[in-house]
């Protein structure tokens, strides 16, 4: 009994190293951003990420996209973040309604704080100041979109022109509309 | 504010024949918008004459006020020349203190024959456009549909020329509506993304003249009491100062506020990346 003591401690030494050794969890994703100059790489490295469990981030991954491809501006960026966007609502990362909102927020003129179903008298004088705290907002995304990361002064200026005549428009509709009940 | 120089005045085309030149030379245009009716009617015909009629009767009172606004600058620019302030007991600076006095109040007299019509005018157009603007852009549009009218059908693919705004002073009462007119007369097929624009400004700009009105007219009884007062003491108050900027203001417009409230008109240059996600 006594001899076969040691015998059994180093069984149960050798059988804790090697359980120990395998219950050190897997890796999981880093989730680090990518990094560098290099839209193209960066693309391909976020849609690895993106689809090996960093889909909590998409939004980091998306501004951090934006964030190097203003480093060469050029319109066809435009492209590479629409083809992106698609990618990312066939994985399900993101919804068509999403996808294209977010595509439409940084890369087209119209605005989609203005989407809606009702009529300007209801739906958006009673919110007028939010309405356009909201596209003042979406401007400066656009201004990121359309004239840092495509370098399309204008379709950015026509972006702002349409702030200006929407602000213009909706005072003197709300103001034609009275005082919602 | 700043007051208007007889350079200015000179500059303005000041006569009832280029009032009417400018309305026949308007008349085609305008049967040419109405031919091609755009799908948002914010300019009925009745609409376009009301506009019309409230620059024919600012017209009428700015020749009316013009001499003896004229006047005032001189008599007042005397009383300055004079070194009159702080001397006011010089009975010459008195005698040009009640000269000036009697212009104001003549100025006011007129002000208070002419500003009912005025304000009828500027009211009913207000009205009407009021009507238009609510059913067409409050009504029938939603925020989205809103901006794609403003937007215009095709405004990706070709420059669209587009009215400049001028903002809502820096020219006379009466100059302001014969533009206002013209803009409207003359869109013809353009645009009725520039026309909701163009009503837009037109509304508010009648509505701010009507408070501007309202409160003059407001102020004309009180103001002719104290000055007839004052002309037994030959003085001249910043009140009258004040009053007197105020009508020119309104009536010949206000020059450091005449910058335009957008951007000029942008073009596409070449064709554009459609994406499928495009809206």
């Amino acid at each position: 009994m006594n001899r076969s003591r040691p015998f059994a401690l180093a069984g149960a030494l050798a059988a804790a190293i090697l359980v120990g050794c395998n219950s050190t969890p897997a890796r999981g994703p880093e989730c680090a951003l990518p990094q560098g100059l290099d839209l193209d790489r960066a693309l391909s490295t976020a849609r690895f990420d993106l689809e090996t469990g960093c889909e909590a981030r998409f939004g980091a991954y998306f501004q951090r996209l934006l964030a190097i491809a203003e480093g060469d501006p050029k319109k066809a960026n435009r492209a590479r973040f629409s083809e992106f966007l698609v990618w990312a609502n066939e994985q399900g990362l993101l919804s068509k309604r999403q996808a294209r909102e977010r595509y439409n927020r940084y890369f087209g003129v119209k605005y989609v704080s203005l989407v809606g179903d009702y009529s300007v008298c209801s739906q958006a004088c009673p919110h007028r100041p939010q309405v356009l705290q909201d596209m003042k907002q979406e401007l400066a995304d656009k201004e990121q979109g359309l004239l840092k990361v495509s370098a399309d002064p204008l379709s950015y200026h026509r972006a702002s022109r349409l702030f200006q005549e929407t602000e213009l428009v909706l005072e003197a509709t709300c103001t034609a509309c009275g005082p919602m009940e | 504010m700043k007051t208007q120089t007889n350079r200015d005045r000179s500059r303005t085309p000041g006569s009832a024949r280029y009032l009417v030149t400018c309305a026949l030379l308007a008349l085609p245009m305008l049967g040419q918008a109405l031919n091609r009716a755009p799908t948002i009617k914010l300019f009925p015909t009745t609409v376009l004459e009301e506009i019309k009629h409230t620059g024919n009767v600012a017209k009428e009172m700015e020749t009316g006020l013009q001499t003896v606004i004229g006047r005032l600058d001189e008599q007042q620019k005397l009383y300055g020349d004079s070194k009159c302030e702080g001397n006011e007991g010089d009975p010459g600076c008195e005698q040009i203190a009640r000269q000036l006095g009697k212009s104001y109040l003549e100025m006011l007299d007129i002000m208070a024959d002419k500003l009912p019509a005025m304000e009828m005018a500027v009211n009913t157009t207000s009205s009407s456009l009021e009507r238009r603007i609510r059913k067409e852009l409050g009504q029938k549009k939603t925020p989205w549909t809103l901006q794609e009218l403003l937007i215009g059908e095709g405004a990706a693919r070709k420059g669209a020329e587009r009215p400049a705004l001028r903002g809502r002073s820096g020219l006379r009462l009466s100059d302001r509506f014969n533009q206002y007119y013209k803009l409207v007369a003359h869109s013809g097929g353009q645009v009725n993304s520039s026309l909701a624009v163009i009503a837009s400004d037109i509304y508010l700009d009648m509505q701010e003249t009507s408070r501007l009105i309202a409160r003059t007219r407001e102020e004309i009884s009180r103001a002719t009491l104290m000055e007839q007062l004052n002309q037994s003491f030959g003085t001249i108050t910043p009140e009258m100062q004040q009053v007197v900027a105020g009508v020119k203001a309104i009536l010949f417009g206000d020059q450091d506020d005449a910058a335009p409230l957008a951007a000029p008109p942008a073009t596409q240059a070449d064709k554009e990346y459609e994406s499928p996600l495009q809206l």
